[in-house]
């Protein structure tokens, strides 16, 4: 386009590369989806999750696609007559912000210990990145059951067991940038015309390296709601009646055999779809905020 | 509570560390499998050559066996494949829990039912090669009750301790004939015979094993032990020494399939031959499917919530009975609302049973309003039920005073019971119909054996267990559940804690005479004051059920769900 100018304001560029980026838009539009659900889950939810006394009698009827589907309950029920979409709807609250609070979990933990790491570096750095190593050699659902044994069970201590886990991916990929951006110029500056040391990180250090973090952090997310379900179909995480998609999954699987495929179904699917947009999401993000794959 | 947290965390850490070792193991049981079995097929076949093909029956098991040791097991898993292996004295008859002559051919009862002399089976011999004689018999009682008995180190012997406390000792009169005395009359004596806990073991197989004798069993029965890879499978081989006719089946195997839907599909696939606990959801797919065969029958257990009603007592010289310088404590478990009976009236009337049974339990069970089967002796038919009535629920919440209720946690049983079998979605009806009247109720889940060291040491405050009786004798049901003197606290079997002394008097006076009228009449009287007292909803009796293939014929379903393969043969 002649007589346009070539510069593009940054934002208006990285707006325009987000929305061409289909999947990132796709990934985009089931993480909104979600988060209307969940703030909405009380005027969206067509039954109440767990009804008291429970209406035993229309237990695991199929939904809208069977005559014998009970009205009103569009996705069928499980085992103990409870409206299945209802129960996936409110199971969005819980796991988003399970999924949430432990990436935050692993977020704050993360930067404490890879800022330390990265920016004193010397025995600090070994000793945080010697554990780091260690934590890295369990496999991380496995740290979390041993955890979620050592504090006790319940959503909460999922979230932190979680959280836990991950803090040690958090603290590398924090050191790597701060390692990065300690060695900057603005950053001697600082030094040079002697800004505290606390000053320096907390006003340049982390807010310079926090990127990659948001790109990780949403990829985070998925695996965290992920291992959030993993833990409640253990019995670990969400503690009945919660409608925890994790836990949905685990009461229903055993009625597959006997027909009443719908109660496990549709919450593995609820599992599998925002997993996909999330993961999704993070790559897009990453394809545009790296500087290396500009075009 | 800690203790176990650690113990778990250890636990996890050493399965991990295990994880590999595990793998190369079970890569080389695979390989070995076949070739193991082989030298004790050719044994047999020098002898008399079989143009049949062998006779093979696997069943599809829930779960492992614990140990092998007969007077040591106390689950289902390890007694149905203690009952292939050993006998006892007497046994039941087929189908039903009167006794007749085993190993003993008669006996007599003398010193007002204090003294009974048997006579023992002649040419017996044990799966080793030793004579069955009056030492075998001696051996296999006196290791359980005399603790200087140098094998009495090597097991726990928990059911003598249930069933057995009345028996003084097991003498030899001559190599066969044997006097067993009693320290007083018991009428169920005769009827616990026949159970597992005093099946007769050999007493050279134990020494040469000594410790490890529960692994490497050796009885008298049709079967013989020959390997157990654990999680897996046990095989048992036919005994061709056998006193009454060689079994038909060559070979018996228990394989260990867990998931009740995965059990099915071996089962459809002929992968195994019968199945125990089928889902209850799956009953239509198995009775439309010719193939399969669908045995189920009343079973004779109870299933029921327990609310500790806060005061039991410590055994301290273990003796099974609270003695008058043993007094009432608090449990652990102690929580106010419950120790007031209008509050634990007001959960009976919360629970609406009948739709739990019709629905979680798929019409596979009946509603129990008592806390024993309806066909035993003295069940007391006349007791009113509690109905379904939340209104009279929140009334006498209010009378209580919890006019808002109360939050209180539920111990919920981790694992599928023959006499329930999805105790988390009954926990979860039973918190929702508790919800509707106010009580809020917080699930409590923990590992199988935690869960029952806990619930016996009166930690809970609401909990889910049931009971199959052992011996068809009321007394394994009034007394072992429900008798104050089972109130102890650390082992206890009353999980309420029930504790009026006057139901002991009731319930001894029933154990103690031989009149079957009299005996009716003790258990009748305590089933009432145990429905005032309210301490346990009851839910339910389930249907005992298991599936065959079409082609297996001769089985015959046992009142005590204990599984006897002798008549079994595969067409």
């Amino acid at each position: 386009m002649p007589g346009k100018p070539l510069a593009i304001s940054s934002r208006n560029y990285l707006f325009r590369r987000f929305t061409d980026n289909r999947s990132a838009l796709f990934g985009l539009c089931i993480l909104v989806m979600l988060v209307l659900c969940a703030v909405f889950a009380d005027f969206i939810a067509p039954n109440d999750p767990n009804p008291t006394p429970p209406d035993l009698a229309i237990k695991l009827k199929p939904g809208f696609w069977s005559e014998e589907g009970v009205e009103g309950m569009p996705l069928g029920t499980d085992a103990l007559g409870r409206c299945v979409l209802s129960r996936i709807i409110y199971g969005t609250r819980v796991s988003l912000s399970a999924g949430l609070v432990a990436v935050g979990i692993a977020m704050i933990l993360g930067i404490c210990f890879g800022t330390l790491a990265g920016f004193f570096g010397g025995a600090v750095d070994s000793v945080i990145m010697r554990f780091v190593d260690i934590m890295f050699a369990f496999p991380a659902l496995l740290l979390a059951i041993v955890i979620v044994a050592v504090i006790g069970q319940g959503l909460d201590k999922a979230m932190v067991a979680i959280g836990i886990v991950y803090t040690p991916q958090m603290a590398r990929i924090i050191r790597s940038s701060v390692l990065y951006i300690k060695e900057m110029e603005y950053i001697e500056v600082q030094q040079a015309i002697g800004s505290s040391r606390l000053r320096v990180i907390f006003r340049h250090v982390i807010p310079n390296s926090i990127a990659p973090v948001i790109v990780y952090g949403t990829l985070m997310l998925a695996t965290a709601i992920l291992d959030c379900a993993a833990l409640g179909f253990l019995g670990l995480g969400a503690q009945p009646p919660t409608p925890e998609w994790g836990a949905m999954l685990a009461k229903s699987y055993s009625y597959i055999v006997s027909g009443a495929w719908w109660a496990a179904t549709f919450p593995g699917l609820a599992i599998l779809f925002s997993v996909l947009g999330l993961n999704l999401l993070g790559d897009g993000l990453r394809d545009i905020l790296d500087p290396r794959l500009k075009q | 509570m800690r203790k176990h947290l650690v113990s778990l965390v250890v636990f996890s850490l050493a399965l991990f560390m295990l994880l590999p070792a595990a793998v190369v193991f079970a890569s080389s049981t695979k390989e070995e499998a076949p070739k193991k079995p082989a030298p004790v097929e050719k044994a047999p076949e020098p002898e008399k050559p079989k143009p049949k093909p062998e006779q093979i029956f696997v069943f599809g098991s829930s779960g492992d066996a614990v140990r092998l040791d007969p007077a040591d097991v106390t689950d289902g898993e390890s007694i149905q494949r203690m009952d292939n292996i050993f006998e006892g004295l007497v046994e039941y008859k087929s189908g039903s829990t009167e006794i007749k002559p085993c190993l003993a051919t008669s006996w007599e009862m003398s010193n007002n039912g204090t003294e009974i002399v048997f006579n023992l089976r002649r040419g017996v011999k044990f799966h080793d090669g030793t004579d069955f004689n009056a030492d075998a018999v001696v051996f296999s009682f006196a290791r359980q009750y005399d603790p200087n008995h140098p094998f009495n180190q090597y097991g726990e012997w928990a059911y003598w301790g249930y069933m057995f406390y009345d028996v003084d000792h097991m003498e030899k009169i001559d190599d066969y004939t044997v006097k067993l005395v009693l320290k007083r009359p018991n009428a169920s004596i005769m009827t616990s015979l026949a159970m597992f806990t005093t099946c007769i073991v050999s007493p050279s197989n134990a020494q040469k094993w000594g410790e490890d004798a529960f692994s490497h069993p050796a009885g008298t029965g049709p079967f013989k032990f020959v390997e157990w890879v654990k999680d897996d499978h046990i095989t048992l081989a036919a005994n061709d020494n056998y006193w009454r006719e060689r079994p038909r089946l060559d070979k018996v195997i228990f394989r260990v399939i867990p998931d009740p839907s995965a059990r099915l599909l071996a089962l459809e696939v002929g992968e195994v031959h019968g199945i125990e606990y089928p889902n209850p959801a799956d009953f239509d797919r198995i009775r439309s499917n010719s193939d399969l065969n669908l045995m189920s029958e009343p079973g004779m257990n109870i299933g029921y919530m327990a609310m500790n009603t806060g005061f039991g007592y410590k055994d301290k010289n273990k003796n099974g009975k609270r003695d008058s310088d043993e007094k009432l404590e608090k449990t652990p478990g102690y929580y106010e609302p419950l120790t007031k009976q209008k509050v634990r009236q007001a959960i009976q009337y919360a629970i609406d049973k009948k739709s739990i049974v019709d629905n979680l339990y798929m019409g596979t069970a009946s509603v129990a309003k008592n806390g024993m089967p309806p066909f035993m002796i003295g069940y007391n038919n006349a007791v009113q039920d509690y109905t379904y009535d939340p209104d009279m629920a929140k009334k006498l919440l209010k009378e209580a005073g919890y006019p808002k209720g109360f939050e209180v946690t539920l111990h919920v049983m981790p694992v599928s019971r023959p006499y329930m079998f999805d105790p988390p979605a009954v926990g979860e009806a039973i918190q929702s119909y508790l919800g509707a009247v106010g009580i809020k109720v917080n699930f409590y889940q923990v590992d199988w054996g935690t869960y029952l060291q806990e619930t016996e040491s009166g930690m809970h405050q609401m909990c889910m267990l049931g009971w199959t009786g052992d011996n068809g004798d009321p007394d394994n049901f009034m007394n072992v559940l429900y008798g104050p003197n089972s109130a102890s606290i650390g082992s206890a079997g009353n999980y309420a804690f029930y504790s009026d002394l006057e139901a002991q008097k009731y319930l001894d006076a029933a154990l103690l005479t031989y009149d079957v009228e009299e005996r009716a009449k003790n258990y009748k009287k305590v089933q009432e004051m145990l429905h005032d007292f309210a301490g346990w909803v009851y839910i339910a009796h389930a249907n005992q059920s298991l599936v065959f293939n079409k082609k297996v014929k001769g089985y015959v379903l046992h009142p005590t769900s204990r599984k006897f393969f002798y008549p079994v043969y595969v067409e």
